[in-house]
């Protein structure tokens, strides 16, 4: 008999008897009868759930217990360059299996990966669909270069993101765009040098494998699936409404004429003739209140919740129908798939068109091809929604009090602005009448041979190519544009002059062939040994074209440049080329003792001619505890597995192809009787040729382990990662004619924990299990350049608001501590004050240095953007034909210091521009000191304003990030033809909370802060919120 | 394969690449000019705010005000930083032109071409090392290009290594610059206007051995007190002599947007010269740095770049009254009157010499006036100083004319028997706002007494200044350098 780990008996696992023909198939109670006669007679059972398992018959009667765990070790893990055994691997790697991957209304493979592994940290910067995700495996070690993952798409190496990421945005594409998530199987993630050392210079951020799915030999199945729902904002920032914004702009209106009037004898209680008699007869908003406010019902104003204004129900769909099948000679998948998600912001969206055909032909016994083709096309409409002065941010900021006669279309048109409020174009206006759009067209291609040389040794090649067609097309309308006076047509303006237009593109390219030659086999039944050798040729390229309108347009009505008044123009191109060779050898001893080596030799063109060739080796081993003799009573323990590496990887994303070359830059002058530019040319930056990748040397202990007959199955794992030879901006000898050169200097170290449990509550009728995964992760600079303690990163708005500091984590908040509010008995006894003009309701600082004035000096370390936690959690739940999925995710321990502060809670921000709602609870008396996050609303000290702890929010988050209700409808539905047919619910990020109160979401990212880019520090200056959606979806299999 | 990892970029050449036609040295000439864009700023803080011109009545805190007050905490200034980066970086690029030149001589096209080349290289050369003897006296000699690693080897040559260097150069260059834009290529041809003449190399020559003929203060500073007199003079006159530049009889003319260009204005002996309307920008920000912001926001037609500085610190009472009141060089070199923006009234004086309120640019970054580096009144002043100082010369035709030709020009009556005291306080009042000032106080040898006892009087009521000393004479090395090198520079005495 053949049961599960609660004793009920298993159906339809095949029974054999080794070494022989005979076979059968378990009946409905697990029970089996077969025939084998002899000594030393092995019985192997398999089930496609429970994996293989293989136990000696003793006696007439065998009962052997089979559990899903026991799959899992015989699992195939993607490597890179082969594939493992779960059981015989010795690296830290997560892997991610396509469970319900097409049940959730996701557009990308990163979102997918979102809270499912631990040690991987996917944080979503926007809410525009299609967008891609920041990703970071095991921490970021890198101040100035890339932190981003190597992605390995079915062994084709993509090409490293080559630019920093330095407002949150990918300009030159993600690895990850375009591919279809529906057409995953499974994803690996590398995460120790030792699993990741065979990608030597592109390994250092860790690795992804992703595998597509393929065609297995038996009946063509064909599936179709679609889903339809809605999506909206997960989150609305409430603002001050109508009455709210009157109160304040009355009250700073009333303390502007006072300040400027009381002298003369000016009151508040003046009326509008009076006000406008001490103005001398001139308007001046700033000293008149508009009598509306105060009449009965607002005659002729508008009350508008801008955000509500710009949102929507957003529709999503999505269409996929997939075959696959095979035969002895063909494999096959073929897919295509139609995705369109409306965003809940109106005039964003997305489209994808995509398709895949994945073939493996087997044209001899040892000889096999395959090819891979995947042409994507995806069209993302973002009139510029995102950042600093973009929409969303505009929609905050606008009043909510307009003139009813242009409602949501305030200065726009032939409307004008209303007077109280600011200059700001109708947001709504923009999203529907500009124009952004990136149309992406992406086919990933790999072509393999792979022939059987002799037993066990086998040779493959591979050419694999990506190519990324990208054209960004923005229009911005004279219509949404300046002040009314430029909108009006006087004869002598030309309106569209206003009117401006681009169209970018670019065209990277990644070619690579790889070489390997793989050697199996297994010796004396204890000895099992595997060496991969190899060489690979990596070619990468970039064409960028960028037009834009110079001097406005000729034509309202036409938006492409043709009818552009003038249009600048330029292309540029960049490439590299790596070449590699590497090896691996792994040896497993009676698959107890495991040892893994590998070495890889990188040479690259990115790197200083000094410099062009690194090895990176690594070394890893697995002992399984659960297999020695000692451990055969130890009922708690089912499976044990002790793993320890050490490896050294490197980082070549260095940012630009030819960093280590001295490059000739502009530098004109001026010339001539009739005076005339002339052109001036010099060498713009310091020739490095030893620089070279950045290092990372990761310790890895890990444990694998399974419980109570493998009914908790998980791991710890324990890293130390310490990234050395950090591309740095090093200060120079001015002598040098350079103030900085771009040198490896530097360390980072990134200790870490990561916990992965998946534990088997309930079996039987009602299936009930949780994984859970938890990662703490710490970063600390270990060293800047030589004698530096310090880098405070250059801030492109204001004062600065992060460090890079030798003991603080990377990037730390570096800002002044607001602590209360100046008191009339602070300022009598002359506590430290910022500037002069500071008055009682205005922030009292922390004078940090004791020095008894508060400047740049006060400024102290108050917190971190990376959190120290995160973690997600999955429960699953099986009742008869019902199944439920949920995935709560988050994280802990990081801050937000908020651009969004200095457009909405800066201290005397003034009448116009709008505030959060809980600005209502502001410092208002001495005795009324509301909340105590702002300060009195008439503040005048405030320039340059200043960097503090007012703007500065935890970046803790909870998310219920999924929740999937399925039902299998193919015991209802009786059809011979119907193979299986599902109908689920899906809720994508419905619930929530998070503790970034004056703002939408704690992972923005979308304006660059830092005004150096080897210093990139990205901030979020009012991104929209992420969406919330809800789907329902068939998935039918023929 | 190896071969394919020597990568060169595609869209921009290298220093391996670029040197290979004619024009692409003279486009690496051109882009050692570029370096002088920001010499007028720098004179308006190092040289104005730090002399008796200038006094901060009315600003709080700004970068301008501890060199303006003589504290000894400016080793991090950004003007203190600024000057000694931007000067070398300039050197650097004459320094990469002439080894270019001298490494690619075939591509150079003509050895004329050759020697003009470096003679512009070795004359700018020598002008950002003379800026940085005055700013700082000892500063590293660096005649080549140097590596990041060597530089960490070369300290600080003496001064009179340093004026070693400059003076070779000078002497490279008076010899074969072209003295005017009339000839053909090779030779400076009317679309040359701008560049370095020999005329121009003899005036900074001759300015440098008035320097070296200075007194030293016990500093190792840009005087030597060396009796170099003659030889200044002798280069003075030989540019009088050429007949090249005439005394312009109308002072306001001499800075007028209309009469810039140094082929009109006779007074340019070498002009910075800047454009307003090019992009990227080759205007300046100079006419406005000392002049405060209020006052472009108070003109009727508003500022909308907003030009002008914050906290602008005024000139010094003592200036204004240095004029006489029919002094026709006071109203074209200071604004006087208050002017009001926002309910508030500043009374507080400011230059405008180079300021025309007509010519406002659409970024405040763009100017289009060139600034005149070498002024032929000063041609002629220098060599009265010579005379003054025992060059070969007499009072009446060489002194009394020269300085009462100046006088006249301002409608002021002449003096007979000018003396050292007269005529620098004459120059005080004709250069003023042109950075002359601070390197006049230096040469006089009267720079501590003359500004302790001008802080006596300008600053009784407000007690913002510290007293000046020998070591006020020059800045302290910028912080940046002390710290990229530890103990390779030892810092100037007196400052932290």
């Amino acid at each position: 008999k053949v049961t599960d780990e609660s004793g009920a008996g298993i159906p339809d696992v095949t029974v054999s008897v080794k070494g022989t023909t005979s076979k059968t198939t378990t009946a409905g109670d697990g029970s089996f009868s077969i025939n084998a006669t002899g000594a030393n007679v092995s019985l192997v059972f398999e089930h496609v759930n429970f994996g293989t398992k293989t136990v000696a018959a003793t006696g007439n009667t065998v009962t052997v217990s089979l559990s899903r765990a026991e799959k899992q070790l015989d699992e195939v893990v993607v490597v890179g360059y082969g594939t493992q055994k779960r059981g015989s691997v010795t690296g830290a790697v997560s892997t991610l299996k396509n469970e319900n991957l097409e049940e959730r209304a996701i557009t990308r493979v990163d979102q997918a990966l979102v809270g499912q592994l631990a040690g991987v940290t996917v944080k979503q910067n926007t809410g525009v669909p299609g967008k891609a995700f920041s990703i970071q495996v095991r921490g970021s070690g890198s101040i100035s270069g890339g932190n981003e993952p190597l992605y390995v798409l079915d062994g084709f190496p993509l090409s490293v993101n080559s630019s920093n990421t330095t407002n949150g945005s990918f300009s030159t594409g993600n690895p990850l765009d375009n591919i279809n998530p529906n057409d995953i199987e499974s994803i690996e993630v590398l995460k120790d040098a030792a699993a990741a050392a065979i990608y030597g210079s592109r390994a250092s951020n860790g690795v992804v494998l992703i595998t597509t799915k393929r065609g297995k030999i038996g009946k063509m199945s064909l599936n179709f699936n679609t889903y339809a729902g809605y999506n909206q904002a997960a989150k609305k920032l409430e603002m001050m409404n109508g009455d709210q914004w009157i109160e304040h702009a009355t009250e700073i209106i009333n303390a502007q004429y006072l300040a400027k009037y009381g002298s003369a004898g000016a009151t508040i209680n003046d009326n509008q003739a009076q006000r406008l008699a001490r103005n001398g007869g001139a308007f001046d908003a700033n000293y008149i209140l508009d009598p509306r406010w105060t009449m009965p019902g607002h005659p002729g104003l508008a009350f508008i919740d801008w955000q509500d204004a710009i949102e929507r129900k957003g529709k999503m769909q999505n269409y996929e129908i997939s075959a696959s099948g095979g035969t002895d000679a063909v494999r096959y998948f073929v897919s295509g798939n139609y995705a369109n998600q409306e965003s809940f912001v109106i005039g964003v969206g997305y489209k994808a068109y995509s398709m895949r055909a994945n073939i493996e032909l087997n044209a001899s016994k040892r000889l096999k091809f395959g090819l891979n083709v995947a042409p994507t096309y995806s069209i993302t409409q973002d009139p510029g929604i995102d950042g600093k002065d973009a929409i969303f941010h505009q929609a905050l900021s606008l009043a909510p009090v307009q003139e009813d006669t242009m409602g949501l279309y305030p200065n726009y048109g032939k409307n004008g602005q209303y007077v109280w409020s600011s200059t700001t174009n109708s947001p709504l206006g923009k999203l529907t009448t500009n124009v952004g759009t990136t149309k992406r067209y992406r086919t990933v291609a790999s072509l393999y041979g792979e022939l059987q040389v002799v037993k066990g040794l086998s040779f493959r090649s591979s050419v694999n190519l990506d190519n990324t067609d990208n054209i960004s097309n923005g229009y911005t309308s004279y219509l949404t544009a300046g002040t009314l006076a430029a909108r009006t047509f006087t004869g002598a303006n030309n309106l569209l002059a206003a009117t401006s237009g681009s169209y970018n593109s670019y065209r990277r390219q990644t070619f690579v062939n790889e070489n390997t030659l793989t050697y199996s086999n297994t010796f004396a039944t204890d000895h099992s040994l595997n060496v991969l050798v190899g060489y690979s040729y990596n070619f990468d390229r970039l064409d960028r074209v960028t037009m834009s309108s110079n001097g406005g347009f000729t034509s309202a009505v036409i938006q492409t440049l043709n009818a552009a008044a003038a249009v600048t123009g330029n292309t540029t191109s960049s490439q590299s080329v790596l070449l590699s060779a590497f090896s691996r050898l792994q040896y497993g001893f009676q698959d107890k003792y495991l040892l893994s080596a590998s070495i890889r030799r990188d040479g690259s063109s990115r790197f200083g001619a000094n410099s062009q060739y690194g090895v990176f080796p690594s070394l890893s081993a697995a002992w399984v505890i659960s297999k020695e003799a000692f451990m055969k009573n130890a009922r708690v323990f089912s499976y044990l597995k002790l793993r320890a590496s050490y490896g050294v990887n490197g980082n070549n994303n260095l940012g630009n192809d030819y960093a280590s070359i001295s490059t000739i830059g502009s530098a004109g002058y001026i010339t001539g009787t009739t005076p005339g530019a002339v052109i001036g040319q010099a060498p713009n930056v310091i020739a490095n040729p030893d620089l070279k990748w950045e290092k990372s040397k990761t310790y890895d202990i890990g444990l694998d382990f399974g419980l109570l007959n493998n009914r908790i199955t998980g791991s710890i794992e324990y890293y130390n990662k310490l990234n050395s030879d950090l591309l740095l901006n090093v200060p120079v000898l001015a002598v040098t004619g350079f103030a900085s050169s771009l040198n490896n200097i530097g360390s980072v170290r990134n200790i870490g924990q990561e916990l992965t449990l998946t534990s088997k509550n309930t079996t039987g009728k009602f299936e009930w299990s949780t994984s859970v995964n938890i990662t703490h992760n710490k970063n600390r600079i270990v060293a800047l350049g030589p004698g530096q303690t310090q880098i405070i990163i250059p801030n492109g708005f204001t004062v600065s608001d992060q460090i890079l500091k030798v003991g603080e984590q990377l990037n730390s908040i570096y800002v002044l501590k607001v602590i209360g509010f100046l008191s009339a008995k602070d300022l009598a006894s002359g506590v430290a004050k910022y500037g002069s003009g500071q008055a009682e309701g205005d922030f009292k600082f922390e004078d940090y240095n004791g020095d008894g004035v508060i400047t740049e000096a006060d400024k102290q370390i108050v917190g971190h953007p990376n959190p120290d936690y995160t973690y997600g959690i999955t429960n699953t739940f099986r009742y008869k034909g019902f199944d439920l999925n949920v995935l709560v995710q988050g994280q802990t321990g990081g801050s937000i210091y908020s651009q969004l502060g200095r457009a909405i809670t800066r201290p005397g921000q003034g009448r116009s521009d709008n505030h959060p709602a809980s600005f209502v609870n502001r410092w208002k008396s001495p005795t009324d000191q509301g909340e105590g996050r702002f300060g009195k609303a008439y503040s005048t000290y405030n320039s340059p304003i200043t960097a503090a702890t007012d703007w500065l929010y935890s970046s803790d988050y909870i998310r219920v990030r999924n929740i999937t209700l399925g039902y299998n409808l193919k015991d209802g539905l009786k059809m011979r033809f119907v193979q299986g047919a599902r109908l689920y619910l899906t809720l994508e990020n419905f619930f929530g909370h998070d503790k970034y109160i004056n703002g939408l979401n704690p992972e923005a990212a979308n304006t660059a802060v830092s005004s150096n880019s080897a210093y990139p520090e990205s901030g979020d200056y009012g991104g929209m919120p992420l969406a919330k959606s809800f789907i329902i979806g068939l998935n039918i299999t023929f | 394969c190896a071969k394919e990892l020597q990568q060169v970029p595609l869209s921009t050449a290298t220093t391996v690449t670029f040197y290979q036609q004619p024009s692409d040295f003279i486009q690496a000439i051109n882009a050692v000019y570029n370096s002088l864009r920001n010499y007028p700023s720098r004179l308006m803080f190092l040289s104005e705010i730090r002399s008796d011109n200038i006094y901060p009545t009315n600003t709080v805190g700004r970068d301008p005000d501890p060199i303006n007050n003589f504290a000894p905490g400016i080793a991090s200034n950004t003007y203190v930083e600024e000057a000694w980066t931007a000067d070398f970086n300039g050197i650097f690029k004459a320094n990469v032109v002439i080894e270019q030149v001298a490494k690619n001589a075939a591509f150079v096209g003509s050895a004329a071409l050759a020697n003009r080349l470096t003679a512009e290289a070795k004359f700018l050369r020598a002008f950002f090392y003379f800026d940085l003897v005055r700013y700082y006296g000892k500063v590293p000699v660096i005649d080549h290009v140097v590596s990041d690693a060597e530089a960490r080897t070369i300290k600080r040559g003496t001064v009179a290594e340093v004026y070693a260097l400059i003076i070779a150069d000078l002497q490279f260059a008076v010899a074969n610059l072209p003295a005017n834009y009339s000839g053909t290529f090779p030779s400076y041809s009317a679309t040359d206007v701008g560049r370095a003449t020999k005329y121009a190399a003899e005036a900074v020559l001759a300015q440098v051995y008035m320097a070296r003929s200075g007194p030293n203060y016990g500093i190792e500073g840009p005087g030597l007190g060396l009796n170099e007199w003659n030889q200044a003079a002798t280069l003075l006159t030989d540019i009088i002599g050429s007949g090249a530049y005439t005394f312009n009889p109308n002072f306001a003319n001499i800075f007028s947007y209309t009469n810039q260009n140094p082929t009109t204005n006779k007074e340019s002996v070498f002009s910075i010269m800047f454009l307003t309307g090019l992009n990227p920008v080759l205007g300046t920000d100079f006419p406005w740095q000392l002049v405060p912001n209020s006052y472009f926001s108070s003109l009727p037609t508003g500022n909308t770049p907003a030009n002008g500085a914050l906290g602008v610190p005024s000139v010094s009472t003592n200036l204004v009254n240095a004029y006489a009141t029919n002094d026709a060089r006071k109203s074209p070199t200071i604004h006087t009157t208050a002017f009001t923006f926002t309910g508030t009234t500043d009374a507080n004086p400011f230059f405008r010499k180079y300021l025309d309120t007509t010519k406002i640019p659409a970024s405040r970054f763009d100017w289009g006036i060139n600034f005149i580096a070498v002024r032929y009144t000063d041609v002629l002043l220098l060599k009265a100083e010579c005379v003054l100082n025992g060059a070969a010369g007499n009072q009446a035709t060489d002194v009394d004319a020269v300085a009462n030709q100046v006088r006249s020009r301002a409608g002021l009556l002449p003096i007979a028997g000018v003396t050292k005291a007269q005529l620098l306080d004459e120059r005080r009042r004709e250069f003023a706002a042109e950075g002359s000032r601070w390197f006049d106080l230096q040469r006089s040898g009267n720079l501590v007494t003359i500004m302790n006892a001008w802080i006596a009087t300008e600053d009784a009521a407000l007690k913002k200044m510290n007293q000046a000393t020998a070591n006020s004479v020059i800045y302290p090395v910028p912080q940046s350098q002390m710290d990229a090198a530890p103990g390779l520079y030892t810092q100037n005495p007196g400052y932290q």
